[in-house]
């Protein structure tokens, strides 16, 4: 894949206002991209459950965005990096309604379904990072 | 703050309550305070909560209002959740979502047509 990057850009997590904010930055740049609106509803949901996953498991992290290009089709590509307590069972993690939080268990799961690929890497004690990527044919 | 940009509106023995378009957690978690101290201080027998203009439904939000219709419902109430958008429709189902035992309407209209014409008084919750 050949990809470059005309475009991309970061947002730092701190607070739970930060959460809306990840959201407004995600529907900006899906809209600037060209994502039609059930696309861009998709991964601004995805970047609200996985940025409110920073602020309540690691409390602080950042949101990376950039513009993906494959030759036939325009990605965005969102990362969520976090120096939180880490993920001890991702395959545990990625089932629906498991949760070690008070949260529903929807977070990744639900956003590896409304985007077209969701990565995670994670170790515990020093953090995690998830990369979720949605596509639109040129 | 927060609670500021909710807007709670009696109508006859209804509540109307209008959510905000991109509500931050605090929101609508006040938002929930806020609708069970008016279903108690206006004795009312149903809700309805109009997301017309929400454009973001994600865990954190469908789950409020899942148990706000929940709390409603345990006071005698009845909760139509009206104006869901196609895209909201959408995206909340695949991620997994569920709004507990609400009642739904296309529109804030039907929604008030539908409270009106339903018997009022207890319902499994």
């Amino acid at each position: 894949m050949n990809e470059n990057e005309p475009h991309q850009g970061e947002f730092r997590i701190t607070s739970e206002n930060d959460i809306v904010m990840a959201r407004k930055v995600v529907r900006d740049a899906a809209t600037t991209l060209g994502f039609g609106l059930t696309d861009v509803t998709r991964i601004v949901t995805a970047a609200s459950e996985l940025t409110r996953n920073i602020y309540h498991y690691a409390k602080s992290g950042v949101m990376h965005w950039r513009v993906l290009n494959s030759g036939t089709e325009n990605g965005l590509e969102l990362t969520f990096e976090d120096q939180g307590p880490g993920i001890p069972d991702i395959e545990k993690a990625m089932e629906p309604g498991f949760s070690t939080g008070k949260g529903l268990g929807m977070g990744l799961p639900g956003s590896k379904r409304l985007m077209d690929e969701l990565t995670i890497e994670s170790t515990v004690g020093k953090g995690t990072t998830v990369v979720v990527r949605k596509w639109m044919r040129k | 703050m927060a609670s500021e940009s909710i807007s709670v509106i009696k109508l006859r023995d209804l509540l109307l309550v209008t959510v905000p378009p991109d509500p931050d957690d605090e929101t609508v978690s006040a938002l929930q305070e806020q609708v069970l101290r008016a279903m108690a201080q206006h004795e009312a027998k149903g809700l309805v909560l109009d997301i017309s203009t929400v454009q973001t439904l994600d865990s954190f939000f469908a789950r409020t209002v899942a148990e706000t219709v929940q709390m409603v419902g345990l006071m005698g109430g009845r909760t139509v959740l009206a104006g869901m958008r196609a895209s909201v429709a959408v995206t909340s189902t695949q991620l997994g979502l569920t709004v507990g035992n609400s009642l739904t309407a296309l529109n804030v209209d039907r929604a008030l047509d539908l409270l009106n014409a339903a018997p009022s008084g207890s319902r499994r919750v």
